[in-house]
């Protein structure tokens, strides 16, 4: 008897394609696969317990209501010790979730970057992107950590706060920069950021969508990007803000914008790392795309830099968006290496929650959980994407 | 057909004897003696390196204070102090590792609790300490007040000093800048690089890393605070025997002090001492057969790693590179809060 995938096409078309018979002896033996390894799950599960009742180990989540009763540094959202260890655990995914934001845009840019020089015909731009790129590759991240962090300490003024650049003091306590001080939160500098940065681009392509195809677009995404520019300028002129300089109070920085070395050399190292992985990426992108391609593209005469820009990276984002979703997912479990160099991401808050409440199998739970819900809820977002920009398939 | 049989049927026989492998344990062996005995060695959790309290030397050989305390409950129970290993642990892993039986004693500068108590179960004070705020003479602050605003370096993990830290700012109306690291060693290696200029960690602690990590250990204040810590030795809940042998043999080590017993003189001592020493040294039977030991399990205690205070000089006294003051760690009638427990009336 063959399997149902070796059962020939019926000729015409009927209403509804012919079953094959159910293989009866496969099922029952996989059935049995899937009952071992449920019983499985479940002895491990009643051992679990049965020897948490007799070591005297109390479970359950009530502790997640009571007082924290311990500080976090440097946070995203407010925390003070009298808050509980949920809006404790709160705190760490919102550092984590902030600090691989970061570094997943950042690394995205320079990986980039560093694919296409991967790619130069200059071979000095190219090997030093292949060191790059190896180096990065071939190491554990940890240790990039451990030696940027290391490297601050020694690298920095001695002796005090430094301006190291006009405008940026440096000390081994943190870097400052000039911070813009407008009287306006946060969010409505992150709202009118996005609309300046989205509105040419929604310009643009409602031009494209409105004018047939070979017939020459009016520019309706230059003009809006002149308005937002000329509209960011006028903001300007129009005064109402001031620029605040850091300066330096011994070894401490005053005033300014502040990162901590902590956080500074969290999202550098992480970034140099991501960005290493995203170069490969990239180029590897780059080189699936056939030769002819670019052939085609000076037979019609386009710079090398336009078939790039028009011609290979829109089939390229297509061959790179899965291999990207993965990397942006190790990028959030990369983020956990902070621990390393005392930057309060979730895992380091979950440290202290373990420690503090002494429930170490709760704790890890909610790390799985929220590990899981922080990297489904991404791969699900880019795997929309990833069927926006693929090719319907044949 | 044949042939997904053929492949599955490994796979089954895999799984089958995985479930047969994770078949619950047998319950009868409650308790830490019997495991220790049968592989005759204890193991201990220590610290991840302070010098004079629990670290390898050069040559792999745990030293310290914690790790003599340790080593005497090895001798106690199965007659000599080197049966026994050392399980370096940090602060989040100390407490499941005494609930799991992972290591059969905690016994690493770890201050007694409440919340601690209610998931290990502690058995004795071995060490009175207390949190030192650490800072560069070059500040010139003689007291927590004149360190407002500073920057502090510390461990996290819901410390004890972190705690200290918070109370401080309340008793003094001041603040720090808190930068917290994952264990005293980082947090230690971030004071010494400026990154800080304070660092807060437990006494001992605080005075073993100045004087043999610091550059120039003279540069630094350790300015001890009032507020006591006392440093317990843990086992898991509900196991008697065993709590039996760790906290008579802590008590033995404070009496045998107290009553000039020593390593050097202990055979003497059985031979011709008082009479109560040589009773507990092991002429009298009752008390090895009552605790379930040897009848000369004090004697070779003392004899293999000396009594509280020759453990407290070998590691931390004035010999060594450390000189810790004892502060509130001598007897009671010194003006410290050592004090044995008699062994019968």
């Amino acid at each position: 008897m063959s399997g149902p995938a070796l059962a020939p096409p019926a000729a015409p078309p009927p209403a509804r394609a012919p079953r094959a018979p159910i293989a009866w002896p496969a099922v029952a033996a996989q059935s049995a696969a899937v009952a071992l390894v449920a019983a499985l799950l479940v002895l491990v599960a009643v051992t679990t317990a049965a020897n948490l009742e007799l070591r005297g180990i109390p479970t359950g989540f009530e502790f997640l209501g009571d007082r924290a009763g311990f500080k976090i540094a440097d946070t995203v959202i407010a925390f003070s010790p009298d808050h509980s260890y949920l809006r404790a655990i709160a705190v760490g995914v919102g550092n984590t979730l902030f600090l691989s934001l970061i570094v997943c845009l950042a690394a995205t840019v320079v990986g980039a970057l560093l694919g296409v020089a991967r790619l130069s015909a200059n071979p000095l731009v190219a090997a030093l992107a292949a060191v790059w790129v190896e180096a990065v590759r071939n190491t554990p991240p940890v240790l990039l950590l451990i030696f940027l962090y290391a490297l601050w300490s020694q690298a920095m003024p001695v002796g005090g706060a430094q301006e190291v650049l006009p405008g940026i003091v440096a000390s081994v306590r943190g870097v400052a920069v000039p911070k813009l001080e407008t009287g306006l939160p946060a969010w409505a500098w992150a709202a009118a950021l996005l609309a300046s940065l989205t509105a040419p681009v929604l310009a643009s392509r409602a031009a494209r969508r409105r004018t047939p195809s070979g017939a020459r677009r009016p520019p309706y995404g230059r003009a809006v990007l002149a308005a937002v520019a000329l509209a960011w300028v006028a903001a300007a002129l129009l005064g109402g803000w001031s620029l605040e300089l850091p300066r330096a109070a011994g070894e401490d920085l005053a005033g300014g914008a502040r990162l901590t070395p902590e956080f500074a050399t969290v999202v550098f190292g992480l970034t140099v790392y991501t960005a290493g992985f995203i170069a490969e990426i990239v180029r590897s992108g780059i080189e699936a795309i056939p030769r002819g391609q670019w052939e085609a593209g000076r037979a019609l005469g386009l710079s090398e830099g336009r078939i790039l820009r028009l011609v290979v990276a829109p089939q390229t984002l297509r061959v790179i968006t899965p291999p990207m979703t993965s990397q942006y997912i190790n990028t959030v479990k990369n983020s956990t290496l902070a621990i390393a160099i005392g930057y309060s991401e979730f895992m380091t808050v979950m440290g202290t929650v373990i420690n503090r409440t002494n429930q170490p199998l709760e704790g890890t739970l909610v790390i799985v959980a929220v590990y899981m819900a922080i990297n489904l809820a991404l791969a699900a977002g880019l795997d929309l994407l990833n069927r926006r920009v693929q090719p319907e398939q044949r | 057909m044949g042939a997904l049989r053929a492949r599955s049927a490994p796979i089954a026989a895999l799984l089958a004897l995985a479930l047969a492998a994770c078949a619950p344990a047998p319950q009868a062996e409650r308790g830490a003696i019997p495991r220790m005995v049968k592989r005759d060695y204890v193991t201990c959790g220590a610290s991840q390196g302070i010098t004079g309290l629990s670290r390898p030397d050069e040559k792999g050989v745990w030293r310290g204070f914690d790790v003599d305390i340790c080593r005497a409950f090895a001798a106690a129970l199965l007659g000599d102090a080197d049966k026994i290993r050392f399980i370096p642990l940090n602060a989040a892993q100390r407490l499941p590792a005494v609930q799991t039986g992972e290591i059969d004693v905690l016994q690493r500068t770890t201050t007694v609790t409440f919340t601690r108590d209610m998931a290990i179960r502690f058995v004795a004070v071995t060490q009175f300490d207390s949190d030192v705020l650490i800072f560069r003479k070059a500040l010139g602050a003689t007291e927590p007040k004149g360190l407002d605003g500073r920057t502090v370096c510390l461990q996290s993990g819901g410390s004890s000093a972190d705690n200290t830290l918070t109370r401080v700012e309340a008793d003094e109306g001041i603040h720090f800048e808190r930068v917290y690291f994952d264990s005293t060693i980082t947090a230690r290696d971030a004071y010494f690089s400026g990154r800080c200029d304070v660092y807060v960690t437990d006494g001992f602690l605080g005075a073993s890393q100045v004087a043999t990590v610091a550059r120039n250990p003279t540069d630094h204040t350790l300015l001890y605070l009032d507020h006591l810590l006392p440093q317990g030795v843990a086992i898991a809940r509900g196991d008697d025997r065993w709590f039996d042998v760790v906290r008579w043999t802590v008590n033995l080590l404070i009496w045998a002090e107290q009553n000039g017993v020593t390593q050097a003189n202990v055979d003497e001592q059985l031979r011709s001492g008082p009479a109560e020493v040589r009773r507990v040294l092991g002429a009298d039977p009752a008390f090895g057969r009552a605790i379930g030991l040897d009848q000369r399990w004090a004697y070779t205690v003392i004899k293999e790693v000396g009594n509280y205070g020759e453990i407290w000089e070998r590691n931390l006294g004035g010999t060594t590179r450390i000189k810790a003051d004892r502060r509130l760690n001598r007897s009671y009638k010194d003006g410290g809060l050592l004090f044995p427990f008699p062994w019968d009336v």
